[in-house]
Formats: structure tokens, sequence, C-alpha cells
């Protein structure tokens, strides 16, 4: 994040003042609803009752990160105008929740889903493939909460120039959040997110009119520097850079919409209405988020050339130190900028937290170490593994790994091998758990080995692309070839048919 | 009431849609001079991709207003 010695101690002012707001927010959700500790879906899913603004601003802030701007500014400074596809990753996610959510929404509320795994437990009813899909998205979901910690430190120490040293920093935010979702769960999560996400696009467009101002006001001219000095980042992409920009629209549409934490953001939708209108919103989103900072990112070519590896990790935070001495009024929105920062990646970290809890309540100690236990202590035993798991991943955290955009496909490559179970099985009826299982297996075993053994992209696709790919021929023909078809289920077979009694 | 139940999946021109726009969002069918002319400071591929990815998004928010419709009326109802 660079040096940021125009912030110091307003920097910690308004970090202050976030924090607290958080507090507040999060006391007020909690306050005076008994339901939320008593049911895991008061707490974990704000009893299905989002409405529209709630709902549409948790979606938001979940799925834009600080990384996202952090991360991203850099690699269309790296890389030129072919970043152009993270507008198109973030928006195609959308067309995949078309694919699933509509049907799953309706399954979910009859069926009062609390986790992801509790569809794939309905509908396969195997241990096998209960526990496997339960051992990849904690796995996901862990990497991911990991990369959020990181992300908090390296923001506010860079944020406070140092005047807050990097451990202090995740420590405090760390212990704001677990404070917060432990008094409101879902609700405090959801709600935060609207103040959280507000801030982060005020901040993206500030920084943005900052940028420009900056590097003159004419894109025309920005474009032409580059051309002059580095025509290769406007020149048009190779075949491999599309082939791999086509992998990485798969890889993110269908890994990032089979996120735990987006699936339960389904559920949560107070009506279909909420939802259907939440998610088209969602749609023009990335216009507004990874589109400007990928504007940002062009900017800065212009504007420091030459900066290369971690240097150009460095861009924001070099562009934010430039644009504050601007003049007072761009100094403090600059600040309130790296707030926002903070707060994308404490609401992303958040809604991630709820939902590795969510998976350790319901599913580990929900089904299989006491099922019979009370709603009270399967939230009680989620909260608390969920805290001890943040500790452990700190303890992780204290040595980041090299640039975040690493980690941030690691984690989709396994994730995303649960995504044949989760939405084929809610249209083919013959789909079944052996394959289902086998499916999984090989194609998390095809992915990570491609991934450990460096072999991140084959000819630009994604190790997880080829183990998923895998995974649907094991799915797809083991079904095919297993004689006994679907086993007689009356309930799952009402489910399954339920949109086309309707209709 | 029951012909008013919209299932996304279940229309094929939804996807065909889909994919013709996404086929169009990745440069693999521009030559490399297609650089020039310059349109809005774009690239002149560039500025394609750009276009195509501001479609994408206005198709998929159309198509989650428009085209998904399953339980809404009876939950309307039930409010």
């Amino acid at each position: 994040m660079g040096e940021l010695t125009f912030a110091g101690i307003d920097g910690i002012v308004i970090l202050t003042v976030f924090a607290i707001i958080m507090l507040v927010i999060g006391y007020y959700s909690g306050r005076g609803e008994k339901n939320i500790h008593e049911s895991l879906s008061g707490y974990y899913l704000a009893s299905g009752n989002l409405g529209i603004v709630a709902l549409f601003f948790t979606l938001f802030a979940t799925q834009y990160s600080g990384n996202t701007i952090v991360g991203y500014a850099p690699s269309a400074y790296r890389t030129g105008f072919s970043w152009l596809q993270s507008i198109s990753f973030m928006t195609i996610i959308i067309g995949v929740y078309l694919l699933f959510a509509p049907r799953l929404y309706v399954i979910a509320k009859k069926r009062n889903f609390i986790t992801p795994t509790d569809w794939l437990q309905h509908r396969f009813n195997s241990k096998g493939v209960t526990l496997l899909a339960i051992f990849l998205m904690l796995w996901g979901l862990g990497n991911y909460l990991l990369e959020q910690l990181v992300a908090i430190g390296q923001a506010v120490s860079g944020m406070t120039g140092g005047t807050i040293p990097y451990q202090v920093a995740v420590i405090a935010f760390v212990l704001v959040m677990l404070a917060y979702e432990w008094m409101g769960g879902m609700k405090a999560v959801a709600f935060t997110d609207v103040m959280q996400g507000i801030v982060l696009l005020i901040g993206i467009l500030a920084f943005v009119a900052g940028g420009v101002y900056l590097a003159g006001g004419s894109f025309g001219s920005i474009t032409q520097f580059i051309a002059e000095n580095e025509p290769a980042k406007i020149a048009v992409p190779s075949a491999e850079v599309n082939i791999n920009w086509f992998s990485m629209l798969i890889l993110v549409g269908l890994g990032a919409s089979i996120y735990p934490h987006a699936v339960q953001r389904i559920y949560a939708a107070k009506s279909e209405k909420t939802l259907k209108k939440s998610f088209a919103r969602m749609a023009w989103m990335p216009l507004l988020t990874t589109g400007l900072v990928f504007l940002v990112g062009i900017i800065g070519i212009k504007l420091f050339p030459g900066l290369e590896g971690n240097a150009s990790e460095q861009l924001v935070g070099v562009m934010a130190n430039e644009i504050a001495t601007i003049n007072p009024f761009f100094y403090w929105i600059m600040i309130i900028f790296f707030g926002g920062i903070v707060a994308a990646i404490v609401s992303t970290a958040d809604s991630v937290l709820l939902s590795f809890s969510s998976l350790i309540s319901n599913d580990v100690y929900g089904k299989f170490i006491k099922p019979d236990a009370s709603e009270h202590r399967k939230v009680m035993v989620g909260k608390i593994i969920g805290i001890i798991a943040i500790f452990g991943l700190l303890w992780i955290a204290w040595n980041p790994p090299g640039t975040l955009y690493e980690i941030f496909v690691l984690k989709f490559e396994l994730l995303v091998q649960v995504f044949p179970a989760f939405v084929l099985g809610l249209y083919w009826k013959r789909l079944n758990s052996k394959p289902v299982f086998w499916g999984m297996v090989l194609g998390a075993i095809v992915a990570g080995l491609l991934t450990f053994t460096g072999h991140k992209t084959v000819y630009g696709i994604h190790g997880g692309i080829i183990g998923l790919t895998l995974n649907f021929i094991v799915c797809v023909g083991g079904s095919l070839l297993s004689s006994a078809s679907l086993k007689r289920d009356p309930v799952l077979e009402e489910d399954l048919n339920a949109v086309y009694i309707k209709a | 009431m029951n012909k008013q139940v919209k299932e996304p999946i279940r229309k094929k021109w939804i996807w065909i849609g889909l994919l013709i726009i996404v086929m169009g969002n990745v440069p693999w069918y521009f030559s490399d001079s297609m650089v020039e002319p310059y349109i809005l400071g774009f690239p002149f591929w560039a500025f394609f991709i750009f276009a195509f990815s501001v479609v994408l998004c206005a198709y998929l928010s159309w198509i989650c207003l428009t085209q998904w419709k399953i339980v809404e009326d009876e939950e309307e109802v039930e409010k």
C-alpha cells in the first residue's frame, strides 16, 4: 500500500469514526431481537428478511473488497487495456446467478436452508458429498478470509503512515468486526455493509476525479502517451490473453456466485422481488467499481511511468498521496477514500466469517457432531469456532504472501468444484451422488496439483477450469452410466418439479 | 396467473443472447492493426470491448427484471 505520509493522525481519526459507526450499527441490529441469538436462521440469515437496500448493499460490499481497488488498479497499470476484462468478469457473475438463483431461492425458502450444504444434503443425501463440499467450502472461505486479514493490515498501516503498525491494525479491526458480528449476526453485517458500501463508492468516484485532474483531464492524451511510450499496453491482446480472458470469465463467474456467503444472500432475501431487483442493480456495479478502477490504473501509466512488480502494487497509495496534495478538499476525500478501502475489506471479511461460522454451526456441528443440540448452542459453537479460526488465520497472516492476486485465484480453484453438484443437481434428476463425489474429488485434485506445481494456467486456461471440466465429465458420464437413476424421493421430486407444476 | 411464471434457465434465447454478447466482449476477433483509430480516447478494439461490457450489464439487468418471476405473485399476495 505504500507510505501514505499524508494521512497519519487524520487517518486514525477517520478510522476511529468508522469503527464507532460500525459498532453502533451492530449494537442496534442486535438490540431487542432475541431471535438473532436463539435461531440459526435469525443469526446467519437475518431471518430471511433482508429488504432491497440492505440486500443490495450487502451483495455489493461483500463482492467488492478493498482488493478490488488496491489489487486491480496495479493490474490495469501493468497489463493495460486488456484489463477491461475486470468489468466483464464481475458482470458475468450475475449471469451465472441467473442459472440457479431463481429456483434455489424457491426451494431454500420452502425447506428453510441455512447453508449451501443444506441443499446438497437435501439433494444427494450422501455423507461423502456433504463432507467433501464442507471441506472445499471451508478451505475456500478460510483462504479468502486470510487474504482479507492481510489486506486490512496493509491498508491501515499504509493509511496512517505506519503510525498504526500492521499487526495492531489487524487486531483492532478484527475486534471491531467480531464485536458487531457477535451482537447482530447477518443483520449487523448487512446494515454495516450499507455504510461501508456507500463510503467505498464515494471514495472511488473521488479518487477517479482526482486522478483525471492530475493527468490533465483528457483521456485521449493519456492513451496518446501510452501509445508513444508503452504501445504493448494498448495493443490488441494475443491469443493466449484472450483464452485466459474467457477462462477468467468462467472461473470468476462460477466461483464467485457459488461462494457460500453469496449463496446465503439468496437465502436471506425477503422476497423474490427483492432478490431480482438487487441483482438487476448489481449488474451495473462493475462499471462503477472495476470499470473506474481500470481507469485509475490507466491514468497511473501516464502519471507514474515505469513502476514494476512490487513497486506497481503501491500504485493506489502513491497516487492518493499526489491527489491529496491538490487541495484540502481532496486531502480529506483521500483520507475518507482510504477509510473506505478499509471498510470495504472489513465488509467482505465479516460476511466470509459469518458464512464460515454458519458452516461450522449448521453443518459440521449440527449435522455430524451433535444434531440434537439446541439452535442457541449451535449458533454459539459457530461463533466461538469462528473466533478461534480468525486468530489461527491471523497467525498465518503475519507472513503475508506475495501479490494479492495469486491467492485470489487459488481460492476459486477448489471452491468452484462444488458447482456441478450444486447447479446441475437443481435441474437434472438423474445426477446422483457417487459420480458427483468422484467428480469433486478428481476436479479438486487436478486443480490443486496444477496450482501447486506452478501450472496455474495451461495455455491461458486456469487449473481450476481444467479440474472443473473433468469434474463435469465425471458427474455427467457417471450419472448416465449408472443404471438406477433417481431414487423415488417424493420430497425431492416435489422440489425439482416445483417450478414446472406451477407453470 | 400460471402463465406468468418465468424462469430464466428455461428460456433458450436468454443464453444464446448471453453467449453472443460474451463472444463480442473478448477481443479475439481483432487483427493486430486495429489499435487505431482512437474513439473517445480508447484504442479502436478496446472501445468495442467496453461497449460490449456496457451491453452485458444492461442485458443481465434487464433479464433479472423481466424474465424472472416464479413465486413473486404468491409472495406479494401473502404480504
